[in-house]
């Protein structure tokens, strides 16, 4: 079954509507949760931080499970909602790399930091950007789907092996922060999971929109095969 | 032997063959037939199995049936001599085979002489035979030859011939993609054609025959 | 299984070693990069027990990308690969040989690596010798499993080199950061914490990897190219 750009109205319509409910969130996260007292503004960066990497962390799942659906079943369709995932992933991490030396900047005074979500994101962010770089190399459909298929599986696997050489490697080395997050407000807390929910919203719809662009790229390219045949 | 039901093989959007059924049978030498392009190799490479197909299955009967394939390339390590290129093959396979048969099996096909060169010097012709040597060694039940004669001179083509020969009286079953149609029919026992990405006919040499003419 | 996957490794083997340029490449790129980060101590300054094992592992990683793309490159030539899929064993014996091999190749490169940083670098093997030969061995194998399995990835492809290096190096942090403690441990740093958890960590990588590469090889060595 190939994979069909029937999902871009929808995904645009949820995409639209997740990023109202965003910036409607910005509400909550600037009127109703109060200032935090020794951050100050900056500590605003948490509630758009936060769900960026949980959103990021949901698109590699989704790659994961994904790319096991694939292998079994062999569907282009499911093959194209893991390539739109990691698209989405990569972008959200990225963004969430960004608010993330904002906010150390900010609450430590330095950009960077061995921190363990912190490393295990970067380094997550370079497995999937190099997975996004297979996707683009030039070689038949059938092996490129199956090759990032197994790049999606082994990638996902090794989620948990960077966590934890991340937070081994830093025990040796002095804490030179305290855990963030801690003890929420219930206003804070109430922003935060109304920004979780508006990103996830966002997300979906995204999801849906690319997957349904890169049906239609590929409806595109069989359209051009196929009439370069009958030349 | 080796039975194939509704195949059908697209790449991408393009189908390259379409409702593909036929039965390949032991001790029998069958031509496979078709322009350029008509989906030969294609359909060979279904048969054993290295492909598989879009729609339709391929079964092998008893499932445990072994097939030696000679394609345009020759499954050759050009940095290993002659000798080594059996001994891999002969090792990867658990063959019972000892160095003295492989060398015997070299001068069968002219390359005792050769033995231990390195198979990156040798010329397109001493190449195919050394790949004809690695397919007699597995004395396989189904042999798929892709064009095996290119870049054969006379004398080893007639050595060919009598390996398809001999192959085929042991009880192997022979698929044979030919370019040289007029001389390898005479080998054959049946034909299937491919015409229009389909098989157009499937029967003995002289039924074939007597279509064409 | 066992018997195609020891064919393979000693064809390899033979291949890489005896005929062309062998480890030439793979060596000099390590050793030259132990040389270039010499340079980065003045004189009479000591490198760090901690830098010179990483320094050590990125040779060794690359030595890594380096010898599984020359491996899966060998069946190439002649679609030897395809000859490999005919055969009636299972395929994993391929990935089996192919990981025997790159362990034995990049065993040998490290023979030379590792004198190397020890004297371009200015370090001695202080630390406890046996945990520091496990490590490089588990280490290693987790390397081979991961090569093995995803050198695989790139057949038929042009600029292989950097694209498994920008697959492999992130992917191997984990085992990388095992690597370069324990290293330093037998460079002579003392953890607090001793060499356990890193050895447990280099043990688990192995495991997924291994089990990963005997799962997933099969998809990626096949017919359809």
């Amino acid at each position: 079954m190939p994979p069909s750009p029937r999902h871009i109205p929808t995904g645009s319509a949820l995409a639209a509507a997740g990023g109202l409910a965003l910036a409607a969130s910005q509400w909550l996260v600037f009127r109703h949760a109060p200032v935090e007292a020794t951050m100050g503004l900056t500590q605003k960066i948490f509630y758009i931080h936060l769900p960026l990497a949980w959103w990021a962390l949901a698109s590699f799942l989704v790659v994961f499970a994904g790319s096991i659906l694939f292998l079994l079943r062999r569907n282009p369709a499911t093959d194209a909602w893991c390539r739109a995932a990691c698209e989405i992933g990569v972008l959200l991490s990225g963004l969430a790399l960004l608010t993330g030396m904002l906010w150390g900047r900010q609450a430590w005074g330095v950009w960077w930091t061995w921190d363990p979500r912190l490393t295990t994101t970067l380094v997550m962010w370079f497995v999937y950007a190099g997975y996004l770089v297979l996707r683009g190399l030039d070689m038949p459909a059938p092996r490129k789907r199956v090759a990032c298929a197994v790049l999606g599986i082994a990638a996902f696997c090794d989620v948990p092996l960077v966590f934890l050489s991340a937070r081994l490697w830093r025990s040796i080395h002095p804490a030179v922060f305290a855990s963030k997050g801690g003890g929420l407000e219930p206003e804070m807390k109430l922003a935060v999971i109304a920004c979780t929910l508006s990103m996830g919203l966002l997300w979906a719809g995204l999801l849906a929109l690319r997957t349904g662009q890169i049906a239609q790229e590929e409806r595109i390219e069989t359209l051009e095969g196929l009439a370069g045949q009958d030349d | 032997m080796l039975h194939l039901r509704d195949v059908a093989k697209r790449y991408g959007a393009v189908p390259v063959i379409r409702n593909v059924t036929c039965t390949i049978h032991p001790g029998t030498v069958h031509l496979l037939l078709g322009d350029n392009g008509a989906g030969k190799t294609t359909l060979l490479r279904l048969m054993a199995r290295l492909a598989s197909p879009t729609a339709g299955t391929v079964e092998y009967d008893p499932p445990s049936r072994q097939c030696a394939f000679l394609g345009h390339a020759g499954f050759l390590y050009p940095g290993l001599t002659a000798l080594e290129n059996l001994r891999f093959w002969r090792d990867a396979q658990r063959l019972p085979k000892s160095d003295a048969h492989l060398l015997e099996l070299l001068d069968r096909v002219g390359l005792a002489a050769h033995a231990h060169r390195r198979a990156a010097v040798f010329s397109r012709g001493m190449a195919q035979r050394l790949s004809l040597a690695r397919v007699l060694l597995q004395q396989a039940d189904i042999l798929l030859l892709d064009e095996p004669g290119t870049g054969l001179d006379a004398a080893s083509r007639t050595l060919l011939h009598d390996e398809v020969k001999q192959a085929r009286d042991r009880g192997a079953a022979v698929v044979l993609i030919t370019h040289d149609v007029a001389q390898d029919v005479r080998l054959a026992d049946r034909v299937l054609l491919l015409r229009n990405r389909t098989l157009a006919y499937d029967g003995d040499v002289g039924g074939f025959q007597e279509a064409a003419a | 299984m066992i018997r195609l996957a020891k064919a393979m490794a000693r064809k390899d083997l033979t291949l890489v070693l005896a005929r062309g340029n062998g480890l030439a490449q793979a060596l000099l790129l390590g050793l030259l990069l132990i040389f270039v980060f010499s340079l980065s101590r003045e004189a009479g300054q000591p490198v760090t027990p901690q830098e010179a094992a990483t320094v050590f592992w990125l040779s060794s990683a690359f030595c890594q990308v380096l010898v599984f793309n020359r491996l899966f490159a060998l069946e190439e030539t002649g679609e030897a690969r395809l000859g490999l899929l005919l055969l009636p064993a299972p395929i994993q014996a391929v990935w089996l040989g192919k990981a025997i091999a790159g362990f034995c190749l990049l065993l040998l490169a490290q023979v030379c690596f590792l004198p190397a940083a020890v004297a371009l670098l200015g370090q001695d093997l202080s630390g406890p010798l046996t945990e520091g030969a496990l490590a490089l061995l588990l280490v290693d194998l987790g390397l081979c499993a991961v090569g093995a399995l995803l050198g695989a990835l790139a057949t038929g492809q042009g600029a292989r080199e950097s694209l498994l290096s920008v697959l492999f190096f992130p992917l191997q942090v984990p085992l990388l950061l095992a690597g370069i403690k324990l290293g330093a441990q037998t460079f002579g740093l003392s953890l607090p914490d001793g060499p356990g958890s890193w050895l447990r960590m280099a043990l688990a990588f192995d495991g997924v990897f291994l089990g990963a590469g005997l799962l997933l090889f099969g998809f990626l060595y096949s017919g359809d190219a």
